[in-house]
């Protein structure tokens, strides 16, 4: 409940965040702080340095590529998710998402970089990002790389941001006439997921991801080829679910059991994406 | 959404009292101007940080505090062998075995529940004091662990030694003849097994104190937030081999009690050797996750083999149970809960025959506590259940089958088959009430849409009391050498040197506006606003207006609390008619106390004196005053209940002096996908008697049903088999937030009691009937999906889902034998 | 800037009054603002950042200060329960609290406050639902949030 000492640092930009992070043993970034103070006050972990990216403004933007590709600063908050209105344009998902992940102080301070970075199974992002085909550029001394979803979350609080290298921003197709769903059950009004899914339906076909039930967000594949070519009726999407929740190796624990977690598994991709399906007939 | 129905049934005259008039306390406290026991800062205080056992049961091998000695800004420890040489252990209330039990304020060479105080230490800052602490080093051998209480009932590992088994207590009460009401019955339902969880209020403020020790005198100054600081004492002082009177005990605001903040004697013993033994202050906040694991959990209860008699017409006759009760690793305040229920015993029918044999066992679990409902709840929850499943195993409707089986109005007060008499209310007529709130007609209806979008509706009644002013001497029932008995609440009222209007409390607010309700009932018998009227925040042992059972607990404050103002308010009003009497040369008759003066009436203006003057002449200016005449218009008063004289051998007696009623109703909507319960219609109805705030007594029904819902739907202690709770912070441990809460109808009756002293009824622990009411709504919804049985009391989406998924494993559990 | 370091000089401005003090890095925001300023209104009331009692105004937006180092705080305008009645003079919002007894122990309440206050900023006229929304972060354990619900709408001139 009270942290150990820690050094605390401020750089004016990302290089010398990035000069700070590759520099000291143990550094991490704190972004909205709204997981890792909580970490730290409980003593789980103990970073020897912050390096605080509060004043990096170059990762507050949220705009367009020249290819149309929406790009989100990994500094910006939910609830500028909330209030964007490229965000609104391009892909209101995100937007949707991010306003009920906690309450209106936690959206205030916590970022779209520290959901990602945190990669906890429980949260609303990775499996969201993935679906809806997200890439996520990274910074270090050596130079700026783009991975996708799938290489960007490698475990549990593991991702492919790696020491001395930073998150800088998140890059979202803009729909295109896709239809996204998200859906799934959480402990109480906005709180935490017990399982959840995301989905995104395009003339590609479509992309199914599930989250809590293993350490990165799991793609539905099987699920994904039984709908290709799909009219979409309830009927359809529920056969195709079917067997999806045996497929999975889900944890027990106090708010569901792994067989319940299976089986939440399943009807939150029905949900996820009848949604989907039926946002992009009105799209 | 609110809608308050009245049926006042009375005609008692009132005047500020009845009123909902604004709180006083409110001014301080939307400005955060309150003063909460962490608020307060002492000159070179240290501030203290527990280390805790993170085993659930162990024998400590040693433990080593060199290293956080060594530490820079550290001022101090304290481990369990110092506490073993400079303590007795605390009282404990049960016979033997449970009565052997050694309870320190340290662990002394084991540990018998996760989060259970080993040593602490003591530093310049908050910060420094937890970085010392984990420089304490505590090796541990582990023990086996007990978490389930039956298997504890086997006695193969025995938590206390001295005790010698894990039974802190056990009885059978048998009133009536259940064997005889068995035989004759028509039917016989049998239930197997009912489980009532564990999870507690949770106030927001957590426990703890500032210490502080006089060396000149001997005295410990504790400002903290101990709701009952009269059994605070009571348990201190012994241990700490001093007098009860060298213990103050200073309160201000309290943030939230709910019974979690009475046991904390243990860590508060730490904290006064501590202050004396480093010759400094000494304060200590706990931390959340410290109060989930190691504070106040409420009492976990199973019901085996529950058998119910019951007629062709649907009347129930009686009912046998064994109740198994799990009070964790130490009993403290238990065994209480081991009778209180008995304020109780028939709920709110009829039925004359109840055996219940009940046991109570420790494990390595955070220590039980008095909650909300303290003990009645979980035996209420029982009876309700009993009228649902017994109601749906045999087809009867759930409005009839209660209204055919409620004491009537016309039964009042009922003598209940233990002896406790229920002092006055209209069950049936209540009940009526709560089902027009959520339009029961329409139930039917609503069903059918629902299930055309997929849900289940369901409907649930749950009926419950809150018995309040508590007889002491049901203690006796289950030791019958304890030396408790009867109840007590003082209070004091004064008019001061310039007629100030001064009123002190023996009680401990933590929110439920008796600042606001005193100032209302001295104001009638002192004929003057409100507003004139001080009373002082919180409560203070110095200030002597407190008595042995003093404290805001168990729902007596509009009893003993009030009585106790309206004593004194009384013996001051009787002053100032006196001596208002003599300076106006008036016989005492003619005489009024209004508007703020005392007068002649109907006499001229000038034959009026205001407080004021009274209290000048009393203080300041009384030689005129004939010499065998000295109003001192200061009184201190205890209202003092009568109770008549427990049996300790059949266990009856009056329990409990009042009764007030709640009939809660709840429509649900159930998603059978997922499990999740979404409560659609709720509403409460409450009978407190006269109400001395309405709105304040409104408050109180709302805040029980928020806790009531939490226990129902997500709020619930899980342990593992390691003995670790799961459910240790307030992400796990889910409890309603703004979005959560459904909108709540409220409706108020008032069947005045004809044994408090201002008609009033203790009330506010809302006896749990939210958590009946949707056990009910619940196993209602699942009628039509399998008709599962609700069988626990905490009902989160995965074991609604679990009933879904396997209806038959639930009904196993029950058994109907029919003529 | 430059190395990073155990404390830090932080500069900030308080219910309108600039402050300096020297904090380590590891100090809470909410320790400092009850600890180090004096101003107690602002309550602890767990350790994972869920029941809100510890909610300020940060540059004008509620946030949580158990979240936050006193460090990040440097160069902000913080708001706390103690600025919002100027003089005594209590707030519309503050004054519908107590009409509607909208509190009881009164520990979530400086919380709610400023989380209601920051939504009335915004949104002057908001539904039962916009407020129960804007209130999902700050835990009550005595109301049942009935009537905070209802004094919030009131103060934005609706009712419940």
């Amino acid at each position: 409940m009270l942290l150990r000492e820690v050094e605390y640092a401020r750089p004016a930009t990302v290089d010398e965040a990035i000069s700070l992070l590759a520099t000291y043993d143990g550094a991490r970034p704190l972004a909205g702080g709204q997981t890792i103070v909580n970490v730290m006050k409980a003593r789980a972990a103990a970073p020897d340095v912050l390096v605080d990216l509060a004043d990096l403004d170059e990762l507050r933007g949220i705009g367009f590529s020249a290819d149309g590709l929406l790009e989100i600063g990994a500094m910006v908050t939910y609830a500028q998710l909330q209030g964007s209105s490229e965000v609104e344009v391009a892909r209101p998902i995100l937007a949707e998402v991010a306003s009920t992940i906690a309450d209106v102080q936690v959206r205030n301070r916590g970022t779209i970089g520290g959901n990602v970075c945190v990669s906890d199974p429980t949260n609303h992002l990775p499996p969201l990002l993935t679906t809806l085909g997200a890439t996520f550029t990274i910074r270090g001394e050596s130079g700026e790389r783009t991975v996708s979803a799938d290489e960007f979350f490698i475990g549990v609080y593991m991702t492919a941001v790696g020491e001395g290298e930073l998150l800088t921003k998140i890059g979202v197709p803009p729909s295109s006439g896709a239809g996204d769903g998200f859906a799934g059950l959480t402990i109480g009004k906005h709180g935490t997921y017990i399982v959840n899914a995301a989905a995104t339906i395009s003339g590609e076909g479509a992309r199914i991801a599930l989250g809590c039930v293993g350490a990165t967000p799991v793609r539905a594949t099987t699920m994904e080829e039984r709908l290709a070519g799909s009219d979409f009726t309830e009927e359809s999407i529920r056969a195709a679910a079917d067997g999806l929740g045996a497929s999975l190796d889900p944890p027990s624990d106090v708010h569901g059991s792994a067989d319940f977690r299976r089986h939440l598994a399943e009807v939150s991709a029905v949900r996820a994406v009848s949604q989907a399906a039926e946002r992009r007939k009105g799209a | 959404m609110t809608t308050v129905t009245e049926q006042p049934t009375t005609t008692l005259k009132r005047g500020y009292v009845g009123q909902s008039i604004p709180r006083r306390e409110d001014k301080r406290l939307v400005q955060g101007l309150g003063t909460f026991f962490d608020d307060v800062r002492r000159h070179g205080m240290g501030y203290v940080h527990f280390v805790r056992s993170p085993y659930a049961h162990g024998k400590i091998i040693s433990i080593d505090v060199s290293k956080a000695l060594e530490l820079d800004g550290v001022y101090g420890t304290l481990t369990g062998d110092e506490v073993a040489i400079h303590t007795d252990p605390f009282f404990e209330m049960s016979v033997e075995p449970g009565g052997n039990i050694k309870d320190y304020a340290l662990a002394v060479g084991r540990v018998r529940h996760m989060g259970e105080p080993v040593a602490a230490v003591c530093a310049a800052t908050r910060e420094l004091a937890r970085d010392a602490a984990d420089l304490i080093e505590v090796e541990y051998d582990s023990l086996p662990v007990l978490v389930d209480a039956e298997e504890s009932l086997k006695d193969e590992v025995v938590l206390h030694d001295e005790a010698g088994s894990n039974v802190v207590w056990s009885g059978v009460f048998d009133w009536g003849d259940v064997d005889q009401a068995l035989a004759e019955a028509d039917h016989v339902v049998k239930i197997d097994r009912l489980h009532f969880h564990r999870f507690s209020s949770t106030p927001l403020e957590c426990a703890g104190a500032l210490v502080e020790y006089d060396k000149g005198t001997g005295e410990w100054t504790l400002t903290c937030n101990h709701q009952m600081p009269g059994i605070g004492a009571i348990w201190m002082a012994p241990a700490l081999r001093t007098g009860i009177d060298k213990l103050r005990f200073v309160t201000h605001d309290i943030g939230g009690g709910f019974g979690n903040k009475i046991c904390l004697h243990p860590q508060y013993v730490v904290l006064c050797l501590m202050a004396r033994k480093l010759g400094r202050p000494v304060q200590w906040t706990e931390w959340r996750t410290d109060q989930h694991t190691a504070n106040a959990h409420g009492n976990e209860r199973t019901f085996l083999d529950v058998e119910v008699a019951v007629k062709a017409d649907g009347t129930m006759t009686g009912f046998k149970v064994k109740a198994l009760d799990d009070c964790g690793a130490f009993p403290r305040y238990e065994p209480l809960g081991c009778i209180i229920w008995a304020q109780v015993t028939p709920g709110l029918y009829g039925w004359r025959n109840i055996r219940v044999d009940f046991t109570q066992v420790c494990t390595n679990k955070s220590p039980a506590s008095p909650n909300r409902g303290y003990s009645r709840m979980q035996h209420l929850w029982l009876t309700e259940r009993i009228i649902d499943i017994v109601a749906t195993e045999l087809g009867l409707d759930p409005v009839e089958v209660r209204k055919k089986n409620y004491v009537k109005a016309e039964q009042m007060p009922y003598e209940t088959p233990n002896g406790c008499f229920y002092d006055s209310g209209d069950y049936a007529a209540a009940l009526d009430i709560a089902l027009d709130l959520i339009d029961y007609g329409s139930i039917e209806e609503r069903r059918k849409e629902a299930a055309s979008r997929g849900k289940l509706l369901g409907f649930g009644i749950g009926s419950t009391l809150d018995s309040g002013t508590n007889n002491f001497g049901q203690s006796t029932l289950l030791n019958p050498d304890l030396q408790f008995s009867g109840n007590n609440e003082a209070a004091s009222v004064k008019l001061d040197i310039f007629g100030e209007v001064v009123v002190t409390l023996g009680t401990v607010p933590q929110g439920q506006g008796h600042e606001t309700t005193a100032a209302q009932v001295v104001a009638d018998i002192l004929g003057c606003p409100p507003e004139q009227v001080n009373v002082r925040r919180g409560h203070d042992t110095w200030f002597n207006s407190h008595a042995g059972f003093s404290g805001t607990y168990a729902s007596q404050f509009a009893f003993t609390g009030l009585g106790a103002v309206k004593g004194a308010a009384e013996l001051v009003r009787e002053d100032m008619v006196q001596l208002a009497a003599a300076v106006l040369q008036a016989p005492v008759e003619a005489i009024e106390l209004a508007d703020g003066f005392a007068r002649i009436k109907d006499g001229p203006e000038e034959a009026a004196l205001p407080f004021m003057a009274l209290g000048a002449i009393v203080n300041a200016n009384n030689a005129f005053l004939p010499p065998d005449f000295n109003p001192t218009l200061n009184h201190r008063y205890v209202c003092r209940p009568y109770f008549g004289m427990v049996d300790t051998e059949k266990k009856t007696g009056q329990l409990t002096l009042t009764y007030a009623t709640q009939i809660h109703a709840a429509v649900v909507e159930i998603d059978p996908e997922t499990g999740e319960v979404e409560i659609i219609d709720y509403a409460a109805v409450d009978d407190c008697g006269i109400r001395i705030n309405p709105q304040i007594v409104e408050g109180q029904v709302h805040g029980a049903t928020a806790h009531a819902i939490g226990a129902a739907l997500s709020e619930e202690f899980v342990y593992d088999e390691d003995g670790t709770l799961l459910t240790a912070n307030f992400y796990d441990y889910h409890v309603p937030h703004a979005m959560d809460m459904p909108p709540l109808k409220t409706g108020a009756m008032e069947s005045p009691s004809p044994v408090a002293p201002l008609g009033a009824k203790g009330m506010g622990e809302g006896g749990g009937g939210g958590i009946h009411c949707l056990g009910a709504a619940i196993q209602n919804a699942l009628a039509a999906a399998g008709n599962a049985i609700v069988y626990d009391s905490c009902n989160p989406p995965h074991r609604v889902w679990s009933m879904l998924q396997d209806p038959e494993a639930t009904r196993a559990n029950v058994e109907v034998v029919s003529k | 800037m430059g190395a990073p370091a155990r404390s830090r000089a932080i500069s900030l401005e308080v219910n309108g009054e600039q402050i300096e003090l020297e904090v380590a890095a590891r100090r809470l925001l909410v320790h400092v603002i009850r600890d180090d300023l004096g101003l107690t209104g602002t309550h602890v009331g767990c350790d994972t950042g869920n029941c809100g009692a510890c909610t300020i105004h940060l540059d004008g937006e509620p946030v949580k200060s158990c979240m936050m180092l006193a460090v990040q705080a440097d160069g902000a305008k913080i708001g706390t329960i103690e600025g919002l009645a100027g003089d005594g003079e209590l707030t519309p919002l503050q004054q519908a609290f107590n009409t509607h007894h909208a509190l009881q122990c009164g520990y979530c309440t400086p919380g709610m406050l400023m989380s209601a206050t920051a939504l009335l900023e915004r949104n002057p006229h908001p539904t039962e639902d916009e407020v129960r929304y804007a209130l999902q972060g700050n835990i009550c354990r005595c109301t049942g949030y009935v009537n905070i619900v209802e004094a919030v709408v009131a103060a934005g001139g609706g009712s419940a």
